[in-house]
């Protein structure tokens, strides 16, 4: 199997596990733009993802 | 999480690549910044066995506990901004912009970094040992790291041992970066020249800092490319191994050549006729070259020097006899 099909259950469980679940209260943004407006706002640092959608 | 902001970017279309650099052969990468766009740390990173083998729910906790720490620095005026580059977008590659924007199709990551690579070999600027063998692997000097524990020494062998590196050890600076994560270790690593012959490492043993200094083998850089994606990186569709001294004085061979033995020889090689290597034999030339300070292999001789597409002249041992063989080099095609 491609490693990267093997890792992509590990990679999903970080992704996910990542308090990004709505459940756990965590919005994402999408835009770039729009995060670095809200740090400045709330003067809260950023947790910026890079992610490859196949 | 919550005294983040969390962004999530899935296109890098707009993205300044030349600020928000990193392997782009990482499906996923992280940095912990603040609205200044400073950068405190990343996460992320990886080696060619797997995409995942140094991402952890638990040093990613250790993480994001630092960027906080950090973030009230920044906030006291405490914390020192580093330069940041010029900045560079993806639309600023023709290339690249021929093949996404103009079609209306997404700017993956690793498209850019291939494209920044096909751009640098037309300008005469690539650098192979630098652009293509990205993510240098620390196992390769002897460092194992706790992964959970970021960047907690597990095992330290070879160059690392020797330097004086100890299980235990959590390093804290690499050739005069500080780290605090796998990913700023390993981006540390990977902007080292790769002529380099040794590494500065700062490590905390028992809450005192300690400066080692770790020889570098000739090619700490090699690792297993064969999964990237990358235009620039010539098709061989064969293995081989380097002789060993003794096979080299058997042969005939001078003991600083690259002769090396076919190990495997891909079927591709014989669906796409680009060569009649066969497993046994010995490559001691390439284009009349045996010899190379960089190589240890036919194989990393062509890698490093050849261009996709290019075709080469072989001086092959096959059962006791000089041949000659042609082998041609392809380019990889992406899906689309």
């Amino acid at each position: 199997m491609h490693p990267v099909l093997r890792a992509l259950p590990a990679l999903a469980a970080l992704a996910l596990c990542l308090p990004a679940q709505d459940a756990e209260g965590i919005h994402w943004l999408s835009n770039y733009q729009d995060a670095l407006k809200e740090a400045k706002a709330t003067g809260k640092p950023i947790f910026l993802e890079y992610r490859c959608e196949p | 999480m919550s005294q983040y902001v969390c962004v999530r970017i899935i296109r890098m279309d707009d993205v300044d690549i030349a600020h928000f650099e990193y392997d782009r052969n990482n499906p996923l990468y992280f940095f912990l910044m603040n609205a200044d766009e400073q950068i405190y740390t990343r996460y992320g990173g990886r080696d060619s066995a797997a995409v995942d083998s140094y991402l952890n729910l638990d040093s990613l906790e250790l993480a994001l506990k630092k960027g906080l720490e950090l973030h009230d620095q920044w906030k006291q005026g405490k914390l020192k901004a580093a330069p940041r580059p010029a900045p560079k977008f993806p639309r600023e590659y023709p290339l690249l912009v021929e093949r996404t924007f103009a079609k209306n199709q997404c700017v993956e990551c690793h498209l850019i970094g291939d494209f920044q690579n096909i751009h640098r070999q037309l300008d005469g600027t690539l650098d192979k040992k630098k652009h293509l063998w990205r993510s240098p692997d620390f196992k390769l000097i002897g460092i194992t790291l706790d992964v959970p524990k970021g960047l907690v020494v597990k095992e330290a062998t070879g160059p690392a041992a020797e330097a004086g590196m100890l299980p235990g050890d959590t390093i804290r600076a690499w050739n005069g970066a500080t780290v605090w994560t796998f990913g700023d270790a390993q981006y540390a690593y990977d902007m080292l020249d790769r002529n380099a012959r040794q590494v500065k490492v700062r490590v905390e043993r028992a809450g005192a800092e300690k400066e080692l200094t770790i020889a570098l083998p000739i090619r700490w850089w090699l690792t297993d490319v064969r999964w990237r994606q990358s235009s620039v990186d010539p098709r061989v569709y064969f293995d081989d191994r380097p002789l060993t001294d003794d096979e080299k004085r058997q042969h005939g061979l001078p003991p600083e050549g690259f002769a090396s033995m076919v190990r495997r020889v891909a079927d591709m090689a014989k669906l796409m006729k680009t060569h009649e290597l066969a497993v046994g034999d010995i490559i001691v030339a390439v284009n009349g070259v045996d010899r190379d300070p960089d190589v240890h292999t036919a194989e990393l001789y062509i890698r490093l020097r050849k261009n996709p597409g290019d075709t080469l002249e072989l001086d092959v041992l096959r059962n006791g006899q000089r041949l000659k063989l042609p082998l041609r080099t392809l380019q990889m095609s992406f899906r689309k």
